[in-house]
């Protein structure tokens, strides 16, 4: 009894300690959390978070040891290596002593393990509905280091991405997303991570349905020849993930998918592969991706 | 002179090549373009699907499952052990070593760069197995492939430290993985240099039958032990290190086949090389043509089917009772 009462009185005098500190409401990939607002040392192992946090202003104290793109160099310099892309290094994390840890994708299974050290937040985004969920992500950062202003900001810049890469793709005709990775290839279609090309930007697939893993299929290149497509739009994972130079033109450049309409016209679109593949969801990669689409969909008749 | 292996009629001979045969043309017609077999000859557009893409596929297939079953063959002759084979024994992983180290220090190598280097560090890899599996206890048969499987891991592990110091972790599974969704005409053909090892192996047969009575008998009986040991270490290395670098790896096959050819046939080499060539070709064409199949369109990497079926085939091979025992 005494503990439970001892327990009671000292929750009486943190609580309002507590409460001083204004909580947020923020929506992860598992629900709602509440937190405190404006932490200021922060632990970032989801990528598309460190983008759209460098976008915001708001320094990581922790970063994973690559951060793949190097348009994130800069938001990741002079913070603390914290363990890399999919695992978390706990020690180093409690050495940071960081506020708030973000996890995302590749690290959000570690979430148990490092909640033990700070609150942290599964930010992973699937890419069914991903420029939703990016805007999402963006208002919530705002709210939470109390960067409304700029979060709106940049909301009302990347809502525009968005309607000029809809637009460029308007009426354009159907189009089939491949990832390249070495010498072979997957087909994605709406239900996959990059469904949102097809449902948020309105381009037509070019196989429907297809089946709607979120990793894509391993598909044939007499797959690509018999669909068709008008459009290529072609991540090169190889590429993403840092191993060595583009090999995508090369992979398709063969006589099967030589025969299709969009090899003939020249109308085969090469995303940013680690803006998409690694910070899939971050603002700022996203509007490079977006723009890729627009000029992709714009150059050629 | 005495004949040595049991006979084995022509029509069984004569009926196998017709199932050979048959898979063979099956194969040619299934896939994602349309091609019927009633309009195959005179339709230029499915002849040329069946040009470009089919009869490459299917060739390496066949290429790539007699290879791997031969070489298999081979490595079990070497280690005198039944239960050895390239993609466990270290063979695989080496050649996956080189065509590491080439990444990293020539990302920019051609495909046959890649072989000669994956085909030198396979070299390597085997010959340290073989030396050491040598000095093994002949009266413990078992421990030659736990040796085995203990040494593919161990290079195994080397392969996944250098990757992933590289971070090219991801880069490894790429060719970990064999599968043939990726072969088109032009992007094949260094396999038919597989076809060369396997004339080599018909050439040598009789000698390397000699070489499973082991060193003293051999050498006893006239044959250049060593020289020998070096011909069939190149045959195994160029074999695997083609296989890895093309398709990628390939479970299995070499484990499987030439132990089902002997149950079937004893072990006098020339007379199974035929049955163990085109034994491994149906068992890859197969399994290639039901990972096309059972998720139509889409592809099932034959490595992953040939681990169901290969397993399978495995325990029916260690728990059926031995033929003459």
């Amino acid at each position: 009894m005494f503990m439970i009462r001892l327990i009671a009185i000292l929750a009486a005098c943190v609580l309002p300690a507590a409460a001083f500190a204004e909580a947020v409401d923020i929506s992860t990939a598992r629900g709602v959390v509440a937190l405190q607002a404006k932490p200021r040392r922060v632990a970032v192992f989801d990528m598309a978070a460190l983008d759209t946090l460098d976008l915001l202003g708001v320094k990581a104290a922790g970063v994973p040891d690559r951060v793949y793109l190097p348009e994130l160099k800069k938001a990741a310099a002079g913070a603390e290596v914290v363990g890399t892309l999919f695992e978390p290094d706990l020690e180093a994390l409690s050495a940071l002593g960081p506020d708030l840890i973000i996890l995302g994708g590749r690290s959000s299974p570690k979430l148990q393990q490092t909640a033990r050290v700070a609150p942290t937040i599964d930010m992973s985004i699937d890419g069914q509905d991903l420029i939703k969920d990016a805007e999402v992500r963006l208002e919530g950062y705002g709210r939470l280091f109390g960067r409304e202003q700029a979060a709106r900001e940049a909301q009302q810049t990347f809502i525009a991405a968005v309607a000029a890469a809809r637009e460029a793709a308007k009426g354009k005709g159907r189009a089939l997303i491949l990832m390249t990775n070495g010498p072979k290839i997957s087909a994605f279609g709406v239900g996959s991570r990059f469904g949102w090309l097809h449902s948020t930007l309105g381009i037509e697939p070019a196989v429907n349905p297809m089946s709607p893993g979120i990793h894509g299929e391993a598909v044939s290149f007499e797959f690509v020849r018999k669909a068709d497509p008008d459009w290529l739009i072609v991540v090169d994972r190889a590429l993403a993930i840092g191993a060595g130079d583009s090999q995508a033109r090369a992979t398709l450049d063969n006589e099967l998918v030589r025969s299709t309409k969009a090899w003939k016209q020249g109308r085969v679109i090469y995303l940013p592969a680690a803006d998409l593949y690694i910070a899939g969801g971050g603002i700022q990669a996203m509007t490079r991706v977006l723009a890729a689409i627009t000029r992709g969909f714009s150059a050629t008749p | 002179m005495m004949p040595v292996e049991r006979p084995v009629g022509r029509p069984v001979g004569a009926a196998a090549l017709l199932v050979l045969a048959g898979l063979f043309i099956t194969s040619l017609f299934v896939g994602v373009g349309e091609v019927s077999l009633r309009d195959a000859f005179t339709d230029p557009d499915a002849l040329y699907l069946i040009a470009a893409s089919r009869l490459p596929r299917t060739l390496a297939a066949v290429l790539t499952g007699a290879g791997l079953a031969i070489a298999g063959l081979v490595m079990q002759t070497l280690a005198r052990n039944r239960f050895v084979e390239p993609t466990t024994a270290g063979t695989g992983q080496s050649a996956a070593l080189g065509i590491l180290l080439v990444t990293l220090l020539m990302p920019s190598a051609s495909i046959a760069t890649k072989t000669l280097v994956a085909s030198v560090t396979a070299l390597a890899g085997t010959s340290l197995f073989l030396s050491i599996a040598h000095r093994l206890p002949p009266t413990q048969p078992f421990l030659v492939p736990l040796f085995g499987l203990v040494y593919g891991g161990v290079v195994g592990a080397a392969v996944t430290f250098v990757a992933w110091h590289a971070d090219l972790l991801q880069f490894v599974e790429i060719w970990t993985s064999g599968e043939f969704s990726g072969v088109l005409r032009g992007r094949y053909e260094l396999l038919w240099v597989s076809a060369a090892m396997l004339a080599a192996t018909w050439i040598f047969a009789d000698r390397f039958t000699l070489m499973s009575l082991g060193r003293d008998v051999s050498v006893g009986l006239g044959l250049d032990y060593a020289r020998m040991m070096q011909i069939g270490l190149v045959i195994i290395s160029v074999v695997t290190a083609l296989t890895v670098v093309i398709v990628g790896l390939i479970p299995f096959v070499g484990l499987v086949v030439p132990n089902m050819v002997s149950r079937l046939m004893g072990d006098n080499m020339r007379s199974a090389i035929p049955w163990v060539a085109g034994s491994g070709a149906a068992l890859v064409l197969v399994c290639d043509i039901i990972g096309r199949l059972l998720r139509f369109p889409y592809e099932i990497p034959v490595g992953t089917v040939l681990g169901v079926v290969g397993a399978a085939a495995f325990l029916w091979l260690l728990f059926r009772r031995p033929a003459h025992a």
